[in-house]
């Protein structure tokens, strides 16, 4: 699968968020977009995955070739594209299992083989070191920050996509969760060749992963692309280096 | 989106039509002509042969009714034809005593209503409303002789006109409202309780209406006195069996188990399998390990447990570290078990055991007989020899020891002086043996104890013996399989057998004799013998202190209250099963309590206007609890009001789904110091639905305190609306109240309304009121979509959940019922 962003614009009520974003990354690649507070990087994933309020007014996102921004949110989870969320929403009375097995089975359009699925939740709980009392709680329910944020790896393993983009997995956790999280992220990239987009704007989760592509996006645009090597430079002289504005 | 609605609102009416819409023909005896004039009342009341006061009461009804102009607030009600109703009919001339002499029509009527035999599905006794009268009615026997009175209310109008006088209309008068006045002049059928002092019923009581005729109107009236001290909860309404989806354990034996077949239920008496379900279920199993292993069951989250918290029954003690908090033994033996669903059950919760009580006497079984039985249970065997013709025999087999020689001996002479034939050997190696082929002893043993060590069972009639007569059958199986051993100075007694059934007999039959006995499993496994490969059998190791000293397990009369250990939670793709039991409508599962799943509900008519009248005395506790789901042609006008007295305590859980238009209300007078009140309304209202209703609680006493919470679901042009009253009198110190009501809109164009009244005459009472209205939000559904849930999945998912934290507290059957219509609902819409 391949992903673009072409000469993205978008906004919500009428005020410009993205200004002119391109990107574009294949299955099995791992990439960071990493830009400052409100530089649109949350609305560049909204974007992606057609959240009603965010308009787009110029530009395109492409999955293999195909314009997607006509499609509805799940039809673009269907195409195998999936959003790990900043603050992942609470749902109360929606069983954590049930609720995995409905987003299963509506990806997949097929049955979800529910023996092969809690094998599969209790094996990756463990690995994310979760408490397993998830499997019998409501969504997202009274979880902290930090186990929300592991239930979305969670999610993302189990639900098998081709491309992933994490919205700040790394936000809100402490050191120990983090290298937790970076290390079941790419376990499921050695395991399952999902292509990554993880968005952060810390790299203290990026010592612990291997991206092959940098992205820097400040004020609305991708304002430089590079490798590993680019983290270095943004260390050193911060955003503002890349603000031209 | 509104599209979606009609979709919904079609089709279940469609499904209503061919489900529950039908009517069919029936002969009604009596059947006044349409519409309402003083002869019509007058007649109903000559019909019922009422004493002249409840003719008096009938006409001030009436009369009022007719000064009394139309409700101007609330929902319109100008659809209503008073002239267009038929105010009584009486479908049969006796009220029947037994099923069978329901008329055949009625039956079928049942039948359809997915009530196969009514009488049978009963909680604790109940009865049925068909069209106006009561056609049947069945009390159980336990609740007569603690003087509870559940009968319909007419018949109450004869039997108990004390009481009827005294509290009839005193709670609601006809005065009150146009259609409590116009239920008090025409009304039929209803039930009424009556719970004397001190007495607490476990079990709810259970009632459930329909309407047959079309353009009838259903006016039952409801009465409910528990008196100082009682406790007692009552059920409208009903499910059907067909819907149900719970299940019981999924052990084989329970799947072989035969409708018409007897079970011990949770009050230790025998009982008819009325009706058998199997479901397949596919999802969450449970799995309860009590501190007896062997016992554990796998059920269903759904499935009620005889259960008593462990949480309500602790020490004052502080908890000592990593310990679990202690117990008080005073506490727990007083404790009330209650049925709790199995997700709510957690590791330290006592789950209840039971002792069967019945026991026959049986002159079959000599002491001699029981002692030979007995050891035939530990040593016996019965063959067939081929190369003789088939010819059998029976042998024990014992050990080479001298007491095992002693024991060979006396059981030699036991058959003896029973006058069969036997003989005794001593084997090269040394092992004594004693073989009969007395075709009498040999049929003896097999007929009542089975053959083979795997499949040793024991007949019903030596489990239906004396618990002193089978102690004595016990005591020899001791003397020759078991083994004492000494544990902190207590003698400890442990026997294995490899028949898993006979190993919960041998448990049950030690239960009637008070001792709760751990039963255990060691796995077989591969083992080696003089270098022989063998496989050891599966062993189910029964064990028990002497005396009553039973660890953590305590015991009352004949139940015995033991810890749950684990609780493992695992996925299940399979049949379940469940079962409807007579009478006490429970069962048990490796001797523990569970509750069958139950009930109905139904109707299509025009016009339903009930009046329902509690009255909590001193300390009295009631529960009313009622989800009316009538068909979307009526309007349902319903008063339902309570008194609660000192410290007393009234619950109304109210759920309305279905009818077009509701108003209903539920009050508490909170009458005297310390009285208590709570209401919980749900209400969903779909396409063209209106739904108005809520709660009243008047303070009217101080240290009185009152909940009120109310959820709505608005659909397409569906309409809810709240409406409450907090009033707070002025002699009314010390007040506590909090209201709460949350509505979810799932259109443009629903509505919610939310009319809070307040009337408080004190500055030191306490309200609080919160209200939301919440429409979907756009960020839930981005996300649930984003994993891939359509619009419309996405919608029902946050319905349902909205829902469930109330959906949950309801009894079982209506909770299951709740979340299948609101399913319903939103999986039609998903085009």
């Amino acid at each position: 699968m391949k992903l673009e962003i072409k000469d993205l614009y978008a906004g919500i009520d009428g005020k410009a968020i993205i200004k002119g974003a391109n990107l574009s990354m294949k299955e099995g690649e791992v990439h960071v977009i990493m830009g400052p507070n409100g530089s649109g990087k949350t609305t560049l994933a909204k974007t992606i995955f057609g959240y009603p309020s965010v308009k787009v007014t110029q530009g395109d996102v492409l999955v293999d070739g195909k314009s997607i921004l006509g499609l509805t949110t799940d039809k673009r989870a269907a195409l195998g594209l999936f959003l790990g969320f900043q603050y992942p929403v609470e749902i109360e009375g929606v069983g954590f299992v049930n609720f995995l097995r409905a987003s299963k089975e509506a990806v997949s359009q097929s049955q979800a083989n529910m023996k092969e699925l809690m094998k599969d939740i209790k094996v990756w709980s463990g690995e994310l070191k979760m408490d397993d009392s998830i499997i019998g709680r409501a969504l997202n329910k009274g979880l902290s920050g930090g186990e929300k944020k592991k239930a979305e790896i969670l999610q993302m393993i189990l639900q098998r996509p081709k491309i992933a983009i994490l919205d700040e997995p790394d936000s809100g956790l402490d050191i120990d969760a983090i290298k937790v999280v970076a290390e079941n992220i790419n376990k499921a990239i050695e395991e399952t060749g999902v292509g990554m987009l993880v968005i952060t704007h810390y790299n203290r989760i990026l010592s612990y992963m291997h991206p092959q592509h940098v992205h820097i996006m400040v004020n609305g645009k991708i304002v430089a692309d590079g490798s590993k090597e680019l983290i270095e430079k943004l260390e050193k002289e911060g955003y503002e280096s890349f603000d031209h504005r | 989106m509104a599209v979606i609605g009609e979709q919904f609102v079609g089709q279940t009416s469609n499904e209503y039509r061919e489900k529950y819409g039908f009517s069919d023909k029936i002969d009604y005896k009596f059947k006044t002509k349409k519409g309402l004039s003083e002869d019509i009342v007058r007649e109903i009341s000559r019909i019922k042969s009422e004493p002249s006061w409840m003719l008096e009461k009938r006409l001030t009804g009436y009369r009022i009714f007719k000064s009394k102009p139309m409700p101007t607030w609330g929902a319109d009600l100008s659809g209503i034809n008073f002239d267009d109703i038929y105010y009584y009919l009486r479908p049969t001339d006796n009220k029947s005593s037994s099923w069978d002499s329901v008329p055949e029509e009625i039956k079928k009527t049942f039948d359809k209503l997915g009530i196969p035999e009514a009488e049978r599905k009963f909680f604790a006794g109940a009865e049925a409303q068909y069209d106006s009268e009561v056609v049947y009615h069945n009390v159980r026997e336990d609740l007569e002789r603690q003087g509870v009175i559940f009968t319909d209310t007419d018949t109450a109008v004869q039997k108990y006109p004390g009481l009827m006088k005294k509290y009839f209309g005193e709670i609601i008068p006809p005065t009150d409202n146009k259609f409590a006045a116009l239920n008090t002049a025409v009304w039929s059928g209803g039930s009424f309780i009556y719970v004397p002092k001190g007495i607490k019923l476990t079990m709810p009581l259970q009632a459930y209406f329909r309407i047959n005729a079309e353009k009838a109107g259903q006016f039952e009236r409801t009465l409910i006195i528990a008196d100082e001290g009682a406790d007692v909860t009552y059920i409208e309404g009903c499910l059907p069996a067909d819907e149900l989806i719970n299940k019981g354990d999924s052990l084989q034996r329970i799947a072989e188990v035969k409708e018409g077949e007897m079970v011990q239920t949770h009050t230790g008496k025998f009982h008819k399998i009325q009706k058998k379900f199997v479901h397949h279920h596919s999802g969450m199993m449970l799995e309860i390990l009590p501190l007896s292993k062997a016992n554990g069951f796998k059920l269903t989250g759904e499935h009620p447990v005889l259960c008593i918290k462990r949480n309500t029954v602790l020490t004052k003690r502080r908890p000592r570290k990593s310990w679990n908090p202690e117990v008080s033994t005073l506490a727990l033996l007083k404790a009330e078990p209650k049925f709790v669903r199995a997700d709510d059950l957690r590791e330290g919760d006592f789950i209840v055991y039971v002792a069967p009580t019945l026991s026959e006497q049986s002159q079959e079984f000599d002491d001699i007989t029981l002692k030979i039985l007995g050891l035939y249970l530990a040593e016996g065997s019965v063959s067939s020899n081929r190369a003789l013709g088939g010819i059998k025999s029976v042998a024990f087999s014992f050990g080479k020891s001298k007491k095992e020689a002693e024991l060979a001996t006396k059981l030699n002479t036991w058959i003896h002086e029973k006058g069969w034939k036997a003989s005794m050997y001593k084997s090269k190696r040394g092992y004594y043996t004693v073989t009969s082929y007395d075709k009498e002893l040999i049929d003896l043993c097999d007929n009542h104890c089975g053959r083979g060590a795997e499949l040793k069972l024991l007949s019903q009639k030596i489990m239906r013996l004396p618990p002193q007569k089978q102690k004595i059958l016990i005591d020899a199986y001791w003397e020759g399989n078991g083994s004492v051993h000494e544990r902190n100075g207590k003698k400890m007694l442990r026997a294995s057998t490899a028949s898993r059934l006979l190993a919960y007999q041998i448990q049950e039959i030690l239960a009637r004799a008070g001792i709760f006995s751990n039963l255990n499993l060691r796995r077989g496994s591969i083992d080696f013998i003089f270098g022989r490969k063998i496989m050891r059998r599966d062993q189910y190791i029964i064990e028990y202190a002497e005396g009553r000293e039973m660890g953590e397990v305590r015991g009352r009369g004949n139940q015995f209250f033991v810890p749950i250990k684990h609780i493992k939670r695992y996925y299940f793709d399979g049949d379940v099963y469940n079962f409807s039991v007579a009478r006490d409508e429970s069962y048990l599962v490796k001797g523990f309590a569970v509750h069958n799943c139950t009930a109905p509900i139904y109707v299509s008519s025009s016009l339903h206007s009930a009046v329902v009248e509690l009255v909590a005395h001193k300390h009295a506790h009631i529960r009313y609890v009622t989800i009316q789901n009538w068909s979307k042609n009526v309007y349902n006008l319903v008063t339902q009001r309570a008194f609660a007295y000192e410290s007393a305590h009234v619950e109304w859980f109210d759920g309305n789904i279905g009818s077009a238009t509701n108003m209903k209300y539920p009050s508490v007078y909170l009458k005297e110091r310390g009285a208590k009140g709570d209401i919980v309304s749900i209400a969903v209202a779909g396409e063209k639905q209106v739904q108005d209703s809520g709660g009243k609680m008047l303070h009217l006493a101080p240290d009185t305190t009152s909940s009120i919470i109310s959820k709505s679901v608005s659909k397409g042009s569906g309409i809810t609306t709240y409406r409450g009253l907090i009033h707070v009198a002025k002699n009314a110190s010390n007040v506590k109240s909090a209201v709460r009501c949350d509505a979810l809109l799932l259109d443009e164009n629903s509505v919610t309304n939310t009319y809070p009244y307040m009337d408080v005459q004190r500055d030191d009472a306490t309200i609080t009121h919160e209200a939301t209205v919440g429409k979907i939000g756009e960020d839930e559904l981005f996300y649930l979509m984003s994993r891939g849930l359509s619009e419309e999945e996405a919608m029902a998912t946050i319905v349902l959940g909205f829902i469930e934290p109330l959906a949950k507290a309801l009894p079982l059957e209506y909770s299951i019922e709740l979340k299948r219509l609101i399913k319903l609902d939103t999986s039609n819409s998903v085009g």
